[in-house]
């Protein structure tokens, strides 16, 4: 069944359900996430076994191949790992179905064939600042003589994301063994309405490889997410390099589970060649015992081993150093300065120092403030704006920088007091887009407005936009991607798709959702069902698409 | 800590603890599975920005591009995915591997000479690790281990080899060491079933045992009966006939033979979604109908298609949990069985050696679910081999008749059971109160199954791994370097999984039960 729109479309759909064949229904509006506007025919397109990208009419270059790599992999994703009937030049067993191919070659070439896709980009620049246009414009002729889709875009970010729709209007025919497109001619107009998508990964409670990183990376493209926040760092390990303090990374698990400065600069180079910015968190004071296996004096005692030693002077040293090595690699506008759950009490912890504190005449959360807004000076100091958990506002929002972001996640109806002090937000409010709770469903997911109690316009653009965040507790490896999808493109439409175009109920969607999941899979993806607990195996055997 | 394996190596292990650094004791032997024979030194090589493959003195033309390919992926498998230093001054450069291969046939045949021999010395200039195989194939296992003696220096950022010199000797104790992925309960995209593929040759397994059709779906194109895949979920969960030739190729230039199943005449709903007359009767949808010769005439037909494309010596037939209760209420096919002076176990007999013989004719040998023997044994073609599954101590009754025997019994060896832990696996010894050498032979080896009722894209190499890699070990090492106690291998399989991992494979901590989740944050190598 298609999700169709209003009754005119809905009229339309059961025209089409009797005059078309099973994969129309399955794939004539299944995109995810939805575009600001679409509409579509009925007519069905054969791809060209050449199918060509061109660039007439762009001013963008392409010298850095970002554009031909992303043709590419689309084309390659398109083929959902199936053997076109071009792949296979002669096979003994393709002599005994010549006959029927031949009949089909008949129906082929009566399709009309598109024989490529013409990208346009306005802007001949490729550096993926925050808040870009990522708009862009989607024709598909059904007449003409040579047909080309025709992509327009601002930039080349723009241009992927028409390309990811593109992907998705493109099927595998398994009687012609061909690439189609069905519903010519489409007219697609789309653009986000948040400029920040993101989805938070955590390298510190589990070591995620390299490889696993770029198959994240790789995966959020699908749903057009476009921030991944890597919280590289807390407690429990430090796994990356800082080359300003090389035995930082003292403090990973072990001599494996580490990333070498270059390996994060392949990591952003690899998400920003797919349109994804990485922001990488450096969390403090609190979440920072791992800080100290390199260097012992962060701690403030050996029994009691954060937050980091708000009197001594090194602390902020080394804070400067990883953020001047920081700016070198991790180019986002923004970086993630934590100060979240910072536990000031513990007994030995307050004997040692309570009395330099006094010194300063500052009280223990007076010591916080003044750690959180040193650090933010650092942070300003390398050209950085900052995001910072919550609790700094709720604890001293008067006093934050005004280039500050506030980081949701304790709960609701944050973001209204925030964006009301006149500060930046983003939504996470763990009830709802934590990953890491698996009794929250993909229809909560979906369902979570950014905007909720936000009227007034001036303040609704202080949204920059909401994050979903896995947590690396009980992920490692082994489950991650299953735990991040599908919830997280249930998210990912609420943060793209315009607020009148999302339904209020969760169960219009649910059938083009557990399609995008289908894609997933069908991508190597490891989506989970929509139909079970979070990430859940399947209850029993079926078909992807009703589970 | 190393694993240690006997006296000696035990001194030559207490030796290097001392004399050597970390990186050796945790470095030294974390081969899984674990070689035959091993013999290592002291020295750390590094790689050279350039590893070279060359092949002097091999007989292998190498025209397909098996070895060229397989070096590569070890290469960047290797890296890891980190990024190299460019330049460092030493002076023992690895700078590449030399592959003999005596054999210039690169056709993947049953029983093919695996064996390897891999050395790396620690001196001369330029230095070469020299592969020596009887086939490709071992050359192919050769890479592996080779990728396994290799690590990334956080450090230096380069790659590094530790204790040279290397002398391994090694080949499989069993020529059968496979996986059975069932597509029909879930549809598994291509992607998968090949990422299947690539994480079965990193623990040297070597057949993946394709459940393509059951009850619920048939998802594959049959050119001879094109109606066949309507039985298929929906439009999208199928295979061409292309597909699998694809995904056959795939297999064999990674040295892992696929294994078509298609189980008769139980299991077999699906079939008639596109051919209601193989249905005993609309409400009553199997096993096929006995009494209709159009079941064997599909039958045969899919078994043409398959050969052209299923190039394997086995075809897999089933004849598993054949419920025939279908025949006996169905008066047409009762009448039919009574004209035959049949009961209906005569009927399932006589429609499992007639698919048999339909199997024969097109050249494969064939290998039945136990059922078959259990029922009807001495009436099977000589040419059986008999999948062991109901439970332990079948093996030994199937090689007393003088049969060929394949080991998977369920309470061991499924991977479907959550409840069955990777020490289990481990444990699980085919030949089992099998003393006769004759007998012995006949136990071709044994295969660990992945049943696909809870298992789709989303967490079938989670549940498959690490569990089938301690199978693995146990169909690929030499019994007598067996651990008695799993906990003996226990690092060296978490090492093995952490590598799995880092190599973009899911696979599950050793700790809980069978794809648990990890408990709490740690190190890799610790859960």
């Amino acid at each position: 069944m298609n999700c169709l729109r209003g009754f005119k479309s809905l009229l339309y759909g059961f025209f089409f359900s009797f005059v078309l064949s099973i994969w129309v229904r399955v794939h004539g509006q299944n995109i995810w996430p939805m575009p600001k506007s679409v509409s579509f025919g009925n007519r069905t397109l054969s791809l060209s076994s050449n199918f060509e990208l061109r660039t007439y009419r762009s001013n963008y270059l392409d010298s850095s191949g970002i554009l031909n790599e992303a043709f590419e992999r689309m084309m390659h994703l398109v083929k959902a790992g199936h053997m076109l009937k071009t792949d296979f030049p002669d096979s003994g067993i393709q002599d005994s179905v010549d006959i029927a191919l031949n009949t089909f070659d008949d129906m082929l070439t009566s399709l009309p064939v598109l024989a490529g896709i013409n990208i346009a980009i306005r802007s001949p620049n490729e550096t993926l600042n925050f808040g870009i246009d990522e708009s862009y414009y989607l024709y598909v002729p059904d007449t003409g003589s040579i047909l080309f889709a025709r992509v327009e875009a601002a930039t080349v970010f723009g241009a992927l994301h028409a390309l990811e729709t593109f992907s998705q209007l493109c099927n595998f025919n398994f009687t012609t063994k061909a690439l189609e497109l069905h519903s010519a001619p489409l007219t697609i107009y789309d653009q986000p309405r948040f400029p920040y998508r993101g989805l938070l990964i955590d390298t510190s409670r589990h070591y995620l490889p390299v490889a696993v990183i770029k198959s994240v990376i790789d995966s959020m493209s699908y749903s057009k997410l476009n921030v991944l926040h890597w919280h590289i760092v807390d407690d429990q390990s430090f796994p990356i390099e800082v080359p300003s303090y090389p035995k930082l990374w003292k403090g990973a698990y072990s001599n494996s589970e580490r990333y070498t400065i270059e390996d994060a600069a392949e990591i952003v180079k690899y998400a920003e060649q797919r349109g994804v910015n990485v922001l990488a968190e450096i969390d403090v004071p609190g979440h920072t015992s791992s800080w100290g296996f390199g260097y012992r004096s962060l701690w403030p005692s050996n029994g009691c081993r954060n937050p980091l030693d708000v009197s001594n002077e090194f602390a902020f040293e080394i804070i400067d150093g990883i953020l001047l090595d920081f700016r070198k690699v991790f180019k986002f506008k923004f970086v993630h300065l934590g100060g979240d759950e910072v536990f000031m009490g513990k007994a030995p912890y307050i004997l040692l120092f309570y009395s330099e504190l006094n010194d300063n005449n500052m009280t223990l959360s007076d010591g916080y403030r003044y750690f959180v807004l040193r650090a933010q000076n650092i942070a300003i100091s390398h050209g950085y704006d900052i995001i910072n958990w919550e609790e700094t506002f709720n604890n001293f929002g008067g006093k934050l920088s005004p280039k500050t972001v506030v980081h949701n996640w304790l709960g609701q109806g944050v973001a209204q007091k925030v964006v009301a002090a006149g500060l930046r937000c983003i939504v996470s409010n763990q009830d709802r887009w934590y990953l890491d709770h698996l009794d929250v469903p993909w229809q909560h997911f979906y369902a979570n407005e950014p905007l909720t109690n936000i009227t007034d316009p001036n303040q609704r653009k202080l949204v920059l936009g909401g994050e979903v965040c896995m947590w690396g507790e009980q992920i490692d490896t082994s489950n991650i991607q299953r735990t991040i999808w599908p919830r997280a493109a249930a998210a990912a439409e609420r943060l793209w798709t315009p607020l009148e175009k999302l339904p209020k109920n969760p169960r219009e969607v649910a059938l083009r959702l557990a399609h995008f999941r289908c894609l997933l899979n069908q991508r190597g993806i490891q989506a989970a069902p929509l139909d079970g607990y979070s990430r859940n195996g399947p209850q029993d055997p079926g078909s992807c698409i009703n589970q | 800590m190393a694993c240690i394996w006997d006296t000696h190596s035990l001194h030559f292990g207490l030796l290097f603890g001392i004399l050597l650094s970390f990186s050796v004791t945790t470095n030294g032997l974390k081969l899984w599975p674990m070689p035959k024979s091993v013999n290592y030194g002291s020295k750390t090589l590094y790689w050279s920005t350039n590893m070279q493959l060359r092949t002097d003195g091999s007989n292998y033309a190498d025209s397909s591009g098996i070895l060229k390919e397989a070096f590569e992926r070890v290469v960047n498998l290797i890296k890891a995915d980190h990024i190299i230093e460019a330049k460092f001054a030493n002076s023992s450069v690895l700078a590449g591997v030399n592959v003999v291969v005596h054999s210039s046939d690169d056709t993947l045949n049953f029983g093919i000479d695996e064996s390897y021999t891999l050395n790396v010395p620690a001196k001369g200039s330029p230095l070469y690790a020299k592969i020596e195989a009887s086939t490709i194939f071992g050359a192919l296992h050769a890479l592996e281990t080779f990728s396994q003696l290799c690590y990334f220096n956080f450090t230096s950022k380069v790659v590094e080899l530790h204790a040279a010199p290397w002398t391994i000797y090694d080949l499989p104790r069993f020529p059968y060491r496979g996986l059975l992925i069932d597509t029909s309960r879930h549809y598994l995209p291509v992607p998968v079933i090949k990422s299947v593929i690539d994480s079965m040759t990193y623990s040297k397994l070597n057949i993946l045992h394709w459940h393509i059709v059951d009850d619920q779906s048939f998802p594959i194109e049959i050119p001879s009966y094109p109606k066949l895949w309507d039985g298929a979920y929906s439009y999208t969960e199928r295979y061409t006939i292309n597909d699998a030739i694809d995904i056959v190729k795939y297999a064999e230039r990674k040295g892992v033979n696929v294994l078509a199943e298609i189980d008769v005449p139980g299991h077999t709903l699906s079939w008639g979604v596109g051919y209601s007359s193989l249905w005993p009767s609309k409400s009553c949808r199997e096993p096929l109908d006995v009494s209709n010769e159009f079941s064997f005439k599909v039958i045969d037909g899919i078994l043409s298609d398959f050969s052209k494309v299923f190039k394997f010596k086995f075809v897999h037939l089933g004849g598993d949990e054949v419920n025939t209760s279908c025949w006996t209420t169905t008066p047409r096919i009762k009448e039919w069985l009574n004209n035959h002076h049949m009961n209906e176990s005569d009927g399932y007999r006589y429609f499992v050696l007639r698919a048999q013989q339909i199997a024969l004719s097109h050249g494969y040998d064939i290998i039945n679910w136990e059922e078959t023997f259990n029922n009807f044994g001495d009436k099977l073609s000589p040419s059986t081999v008999v999948h062991n599954w109901l439970g332990g101590g079948v093996a030994q009754k199937v090689v007393a008749d003088g049969l060929r025997c394949i080991v998977s019994n369920q309470d061991k060896w499924y991977l479907d059971h959550l409840d069955a832990t990777w020490e289990g696996f481990y444990t699980n010894e085919p030949l089992t109160n099998i003393t006769n050498p004759a007998q012995q032979k006949l136990v071709l080896g044994g295969e660990v199954c992945m049943w696909g009722e809870h298992i789709d894209t989303s967490d079938i190499q989670q549940t498959i791994w690490p569990r089938a890699a301690a199978a693995a070990e146990r169909l690929w090492t030499p019994f007598d370097k067996l651990a008695k106690d799993p906990k003996d291998v226990i690092s060296r399989l978490a090492h093995f999984r952490c590598l799995l991992n880092q190599r973009g494979v899911q696979a599950a901590p050793l700790i809980g039960n069978g794809r648990e989740a990890p408990s709490d944050p740690g190190s890799c190598f610790k859960q």
